[in-house]
């Protein structure tokens, strides 16, 4: 049995390369496909976020003129305990939901790539949840994780076990948060199965030759060729994880004790119930500061066990 | 949607009742999420509504979006008063920005169809906004130097946006009106609407927390109701001999108990026993940790001990107030709570006065206003409009008559006492006022938010039976004595 990885034969070009008719023409496309994205970016989002850095500058409650204090906003920072603990609780939760979400979701993707009956049927209930909305989700999921009610618990009661406060104590309540982020696997799910179907069956079919067995199929073909995959789902789940807000807002809006107070809810308290716009603002621009960072991490990381088939390695 | 939820949506319309509610009164019932989804979808849409028509045509927002429960003549006395303000010479318009539940909102456009058959040349604009989002709203349209003529404005928040100078002061208006008589309004009533000597706002209610409490629970308990006679001890005492049962079925004594995450706290749990979360009125010294608070808060949680109030997970699938599902035999509630009561309960019941305690008998008093904003393009018109909503007529059509309850004007109190929809035991809720039990000693400075968010945390490691009330209340102090350091200066 070989590894799947070919060895690098040729030193890439320097310089751009240039572009023939086709490409010049899907060059074009993908402009045009991204064209109603960045023009609602432009018209919405990016006066916001240039005119939030100004303000993270400032102090001001939004009822009067802001007034310019330097980096003060900043510098609070280091001194804020809540911050610390709202960052930590998005870690822990990103870390979590992506991790777990990441594991699960792939495999049930490779369950439902099997060549069974009715695989269309099973792969649209399994889709299925992560099309309802955050809410009516937070509200399934308040009754699953109820105390005395709820479906887990009534489950461990059959085998003589108590079950937690799942929401209601600190402990238990961001554990809780990142076992009902699984619902929304279904999402990454679909893209894993996207992926699987792309690895060229020859693969399979030489490490078959070469008397692999299907964990090792799993292994040396599969995994690596899925990668990519791998790193774009654990990317944009983790960005998308670091900045949850609905579904805690809804569930425990931060509680008990602060325990699931994630970064999101605490900018959005900071700015429209404490109206402190400024020091908001500074909480905003620190964590695209930190998932900045985070993602380049896991792009160099990625350079140790990404394969990106017909890349070209010096 | 089935025709059960199409009818519960229908109910849920009809009071006005929140997403956030909804979702409470859903799970308690067991709905599954698409049925939810739908309420949910059908509730915001109810939301929304009338403030759309108000917003967009002011004819259309004089015509109620459906019938009231009031009738649009009763309560009206036609004491209006006659202003020394001139009506104006051309139309023009004058927009308020409300909170209503859906059922008051009605009442209100009654009463905004009516002041503008008295004012033919005054078109009044109400915009009705959820509470969850009135402050948001409206604190972008003060960025944005957009807010309408009148705004209305809870104690919370007021002095913070008076400094911040979103409202214009209106003593030189009421030192032009003959009849208006600033001496008619509850001591309490005014205290968060003025600032620097002047006043920037006129309150329309101001209530006492009252003793709201089961009758068929006592009833069947063998209990007498709770009297004038009650103090501490035997409100505590008869939670405990009430409760009972396990699991859904379980009655708790009583519905909740103090936690210093709530601005309301200190007047009913710590001053009857002589104790202070912050030294009133600057809130600059924090005094939750003193000895006389930490045994106060202690006596209050042996309570919790005893499972006499609902925990938090008892309380994850229930709309506020907790009361009118029919489980709590007690409980402590501003006279805003009416309403949903009336509206939701399906048991009797009716209100004393909170019980006195072993040093003092107090209870909080807190309340609302309405202001004329710095934007308002016509603050003549909308001074005749403030001058005529909250004078004793405006406040006997409003708030009286309809039983909501603790309205600011003393002469507005015996048409609330008489009102058919008042509670039978709201003499109680004026007693509260005139004996001096209802403090407005809560937390409003603009520092406020930031306390209870701050403590609120600590508390629930308490609730959760995971720190000691003096670990707590010392964690508490360290915590909050930075914030409040700006009343200091």
């Amino acid at each position: 049995m070989t590894n799947a990885q070919p060895t690098p034969i040729t030193t890439p070009p320097k310089g751009k390369p240039k572009l023939g008719g086709m490409a010049r023409k899907e060059e074009r496309s993908f402009y045009l496909f991204i064209l109603p994205w960045i023009i609602g970016f432009l018209l919405f989002d990016a006066g916001a976020i240039i005119a939030s850095f100004g303000i993270s500058f400032t102090n001001w409650s939004a009822l009067s003129a802001p007034a310019y204090v330097g980096t003060l906003n900043y510098s609070r920072l280091i001194a804020d305990s809540v911050f610390y603990k709202a960052m930590g609780n998005s870690l822990y939760y990103g870390l979590g939901s992506v991790g777990l979400g990441t594991i699960v979701s792939f495999l049930l993707a490779l369950l439902l790539n099997q060549n069974v009956w009715g695989m269309s049927l099973f792969r649209t209930i399994f889709y299925l949840p992560s099309v309802v909305s955050g809410i009516a989700v937070a509200i399934l999921w308040i009754m699953i994780l109820h105390q005395d009610f709820g479906l887990i618990n009534s489950f461990l009661a059959w085998f003589g076990i108590k079950g937690p406060g799942w929401l209601v104590q600190p402990q238990w309540a961001m554990p809780s948060l990142i076992l009902m982020s699984l619902w929304s696997a279904g999402g990454s799910m679909v893209i894993y199965l996207a992926g699987l179907q792309s690895v060229p069956t020859h693969l399979y079919e030489a490490a078959e030759i070469d008397g692999a067995d299907t964990f090792q199929k799993f292994w040396t073909v599969t995994v690596p060729m899925m990668s990519p995959v791998i790193l774009y789902n654990l990317i944009v789940g983790f960005i998308a994880s670091i900045q949850g807000f609905v579904t805690v807002y809804v569930m425990t809006n931060g509680g008990p004790a602060n325990a699931t107070l994630v970064y999101g809810l605490y900018i959005y308290r900071t700015a429209f119930i404490n109206f402190q716009m400024g020091y908001a603002s500074a909480l905003a621009w620190v964590l695209l500061v930190v998932i900045i960072l985070i993602t380049v991490v896991q792009f160099i990381v990625a350079r140790y066990w990404v394969y990106y088939e017909g890349d070209l390695k010096s | 949607m089935g025709k059960h939820e199409e009818e519960l949506a229908r109910e849920l319309q009809r009071r006005g009742m929140s997403r956030r509610d909804v979702l409470r009164i859903g799970l308690r019932m067991g709905l599954g999420a698409a049925s939810m989804g739908l309420l949910l979808a059908a509730c915001g849409q109810t939301a929304s509504e009338p403030a759309k028509d108000a917003a967009t045509d002011g004819e259309a927002a004089a015509e109620p979006a459906s019938e009231s429960i009031f009738d649009i003549t009763a309560g009206d006395t036609g004491a209006w008063p006659k202003s020394a303000i001139a009506e104006p010479g051309d139309k023009i318009e004058i927009s308020v920005g409300h909170t209503w539940d859906a059922v008051f909102f009605e009442r209100q456009l009654q009463f905004d169809k009516l002041f503008m058959q008295r004012h033919p040349n005054i078109t009044v604009k109400a915009e009705n906004t959820p509470w969850g989002e009135y402050r948001q709203k409206y604190t972008a349209a003060a960025a944005g130097n957009a807010m309408p003529d009148i705004l209305y404005t809870q104690f919370s928040w007021a002095q913070e946006t008076i400094r911040s100078g979103l409202y214009i002061a209106l003593d030189d208006y009421i030192a032009k009106e003959k009849d208006f008589n600033l001496g008619d309004f509850t001591k309490p009533s005014l205290v968060s609407y003025q600032y620097d000597g002047k006043l920037w706002g006129i309150p329309y209610d101001e209530g006492p927390g009252n003793l709201y409490y089961n009758k068929d629970l006592f009833d069947a308990a063998g209990e007498a109701y709770p009297d004038d006679s009650w103090d501490l001890e035997k409100l505590k005492a008869v939670a405990i001999k009430m409760t009972k049962g396990e699991g859904p079925d379980k009655i708790f004594g009583l519905g909740e108990l103090p936690s210093p995450g709530d601005s309301l706290m200190a007047p009913n749990y710590l001053f009857p026993f002589g104790a202070q979360y912050l030294s009133e009125p600057k809130e600059d010294e924090c005094l939750i940790n003193k000895p006389e608070a930490v045994t106060a808060m202690e006596w209050w949680e042996e309570l919790r001990a005893k499972g006499a109030v609902p925990s938090p997970a008892d309380l994850q699938n229930v709309a506020w107030p907790a009361f009118q599902f029919g489980k709590i035999a007690m409980t402590l509630q501003g006279s805003w709570a009416t309403p949903p009561i009336q509206a939701g309960s399906k048991f009797k019941w009716d209100i004393a006065k909170w019980p006195k305690g072993p040093k003092v008998h107090a209870t909080f008093s807190a309340g609302s206003a309405y202001m004329i904003t710095r934007d308002s393009k016509n603050v003549d018109a909308a001074w005749l409009y403030l001058n005529e909503y909250i004078s004793t007529a405006g406040q006997t059509y409003m708030w009286a008559s309809t039983g909501r309850g603790s309205p600011s004007r003393l002469s507005a109190w015996p048409a609330y006492l008489g009102s058919k929809f008042a509670p039978a035991g709201a003499k109680n809720v004026e007693e509260a006022m005139s004996q001096g039990i209802g403090t407005h000693d809560i937390l409003d400075q603009p520092t406020g938010p930031r306390v209870t968010q701050a403590a609120g945390p600590i508390w629930d490691l308490v609730v959760a039976g995971q720190k000691s009330v003096k670990d707590a209340l010392d964690e508490i102090f360290a915590a909050v004595d930075p914030i409040i350091a700006e009343n200091r200066m």
